[in-house]
């Protein structure tokens, strides 16, 4: 990853220049485009994450940055860019094989059916088996161990909808965890949670880091984006404004001029990470 | 977690078929005994048994065998249907009759029943259902992203449409004795029901029934709607649009020999969801069971209860699942 830190966009092909293509390269997206019924929503973005980081999507409401993930991982195809994974083509693999390969958890997931925590799980099982055969020992291993990588094992024969907000967040997390992906990219899976269960969640995205996953967040706690992301890439009006190291990248100017207020970068005693303050109006 | 094991309900399910077949034969006004049923079932499929009268003979395999194994065909399909539309839409007032499909259907036969257009009578009933169903999800989705209640408001918009243009060309047309006919046909009748009408139903069954049972686990994926199907790999408008058109072939094959018959689409998958839980691997096959036997049984009802007149199976079913309906829509205050 590249240390810019530009507004204009010009030098956003520097990002790419500096991951090396190859075996152990991450996700790299080149000359994203979206529109939906005619809205350009995403312009032309430029984007890599490291393989094996945890890094975080920031910008204001109606950036993009949901769009921008749907289109990364094909759940709503651009209408033009490249998206490579290593030596995947994401947006233009076979289905199952990219379910396999890359998981996405969406925002405020809700269902109507009656679905157990378990059968929630089991769905992440889908691009790993036909469509009748019965589940395999292996499978049942995986889904057990999702749920207990999570910590719902006790949950599993509770219905979804009866669970508070964090523990729904868990469990998609484990239904991604399901797909066995390599690239595991969320749409905002801190949003509604009270800060313990923010923490829990992100605590959790930290951990399968360690495991070798790579993870996208969209995040709007740019604090909290801060104590656990080792990279970020700020998104404005459909653009990349910026992207790189977390502490390189959120300064007080950028800030200011992405989401038009004052902020002040702040250590927190005890962490030793960027915490950040605001005021409300730009100066 | 599930109530039953599914294993279990679709055993007693299948045994409750077979005999629901057989007592339903045995029911009417000439009295049937249950070997008779087998004796006649039997020398018509080449065993060695002794023939009945050629009079009983005549009752059980020329009128009533026929009907109840339409009735059965008829159930399955509708509540299989339903199944599938509910998962599709994640509506679960979904049903072929709410959506416009059964009405669509009845359009598309009585164009050909009595205009005499050169087409065959299923396949009028399929072309139906088809534009029925296209023209209420369009119409649905023009009014921002398609939402259970958004669906069941244009299904009774389109249903409202074909039922008026249906009654206007029976006005139209009909004169004198074959208006009653008609009328009780539009009212979901089986009493016309003779051997091809098994055949088509029964074919419509086997060739896209028995496929659309096995996709339970892509219904499944549609539990949180398009995007999460998408992510797990599921191409989300080719099983939508495919599905669906499967269900339109198959309601269109059932309303072509029963006319639209209303609720068995909606009740009966609810009723399986209570007794094994929603998964649809088990939901798809044990609705169409039980579809099957409430049929025969509602069949049974209509040709039975106010003998010798005889009731459309339409209203047997309706007087049921109104009140059904109902209670699933108090169950459901709090969404759109």
């Amino acid at each position: 990853m590249s240390q810019s830190n530009t507004r204009d966009g010009k030098n956003r092909r520097a990002n790419i220049a500096a991951t090396t293509p190859g075996e152990e390269s991450g996700l790299v997206a080149e000359r994203i485009r979206v529109t939906i019924d005619g809205t350009l929503l995403i312009d032309n973005v430029d984007c890599t994450v490291a393989r094996g980081s945890l890094s975080a999507l920031v910008g204001p409401n109606g950036a993009g940055k949901s769009t921008l993930l749907r289109a990364l991982t094909a759940v709503q195809a651009p209408i033009s860019g490249t998206v490579q994974f290593g030596d995947e083509d994401l947006l233009n693999m076979p289905r199952r094989a990219r379910a396999r390969l890359a998981a996405f958890v969406e925002q405020d997931a809700t269902t109507d059916s009656a679905f157990t925590v378990e059968m929630v799980v089991k769905l992440g099982r889908l691009p790993h088996q036909s469509l009748w055969e019965a589940d395999s020992a292996e499978s049942t291993a995986i889904v057990a161990s999702s749920l207990d990588t999570v910590g719902m094992t006790d949950f599993r024969y509770r219905e979804f909808h009866s669970l508070s907000g964090g523990e729904k967040q868990r469990v998609m997390l484990a239904r991604a965890l399901a797909q066995q992906p390599q690239l595991l990219t969320l749409d905002e899976p801190t949003n509604h949670l009270d800060i313990a269960a923010q923490l829990s969640v992100l605590e959790l995205l930290a951990e399968l880091r360690g495991t070798g996953v790579t993870v996208l967040a969209a995040l709007h706690d740019l604090s909290l984006a801060a104590s656990y992301c080792d990279h970020i890439i700020v998104l404005s009006r459909g653009r990349v404004v910026a992207a790189g190291a977390t502490e390189v990248v959120l300064t007080e100017q950028l800030i200011a001029d992405v989401y038009g207020v004052t902020a002040s970068i702040l250590r927190n005693p005890v962490t030793g990470k960027p915490v950040i303050g605001f005021s409300p109006a730009a100066p | 977690m599930a109530k039953v094991s599914p294993l279990a309900l679709g055993s007693a399910l299948a045994v409750a078929l077979v005999v629901s077949i057989t007592v339903a034969v045995t029911i009417g006004p000439a009295d049937i005994r249950f070997d008779e049923v087998w004796r006649s079932i039997a020398s018509h499929l080449g065993v060695g048994v002794s023939p009945l009268s050629e009079l009983r003979d005549g009752i059980v395999w020329q009128l009533r065998l026929p009907r109840v194994l339409t009735a059965a065909a008829v159930g399955a399909g509708l509540a299989l249907s339903g199944a599938v539309m509910q998962a599709i839409t994640r509506n679960p007032l979904a049903d072929p009759y709410l959506l416009g499909l059964s009405s669509g259907a009845a359009l598309g036969a009585v164009s050909v029943l009595l205009l005499g257009a050169a087409v065959l009578l299923p396949l009028a009933a399929f072309i139906g259902a088809l534009l029925a169903l296209t023209l209420t999800l369009l119409l649905a989705g023009s009014l921002g992203a398609i939402t259970p209640s958004r669906t069941v408001l244009a299904g009774i918009a389109v249903s409202a449409l074909a039922s008026a243009i249906t009654s206007f060309v029976i006005f139209w047309s009909v004169t004198g004795d074959s208006y009653r006919e008609v009328l009780s046909w539009l009212l979901g009748s089986l009493s016309g029901a003779r051997w091809p009408a098994v055949a088509i139903t029964m074919a419509a069954i086997i060739i896209i029934g028995i496929p659309v049972m096995m996709t339970g686990r892509l219904l499944d994926s549609f539990a949180f709607g398009d995007l999460q199907a998408a992510s797990l790999g599921v191409n989300v408008s080719a099983t939508r649009w495919g599905l669906l058109g499967a269900s339109a072939l198959v309601t269109g094959a059932m309303v072509s020999v029963s006319g639209s018959i209303g609720f068995v689409g909606l009740i009966l998958p609810h009723a399986v969801r209570l007794l094994v839980g929603p998964g649809h691997r088990a939901l798809l096959p044990l609705s169409a069971l039980l579809g099957a036997v409430f049929l025969v049984w509602a069949d049974t009802l209509a040709r039975t209860l106010f003998d010798p007149r005889e009731i459309p199976v339409g209203i047997v079913t309706a007087m049921i699942g109104a009140p059904v309906f109902a209670f699933l829509l108090t169950r459901r205050k709090s969404s759109t």
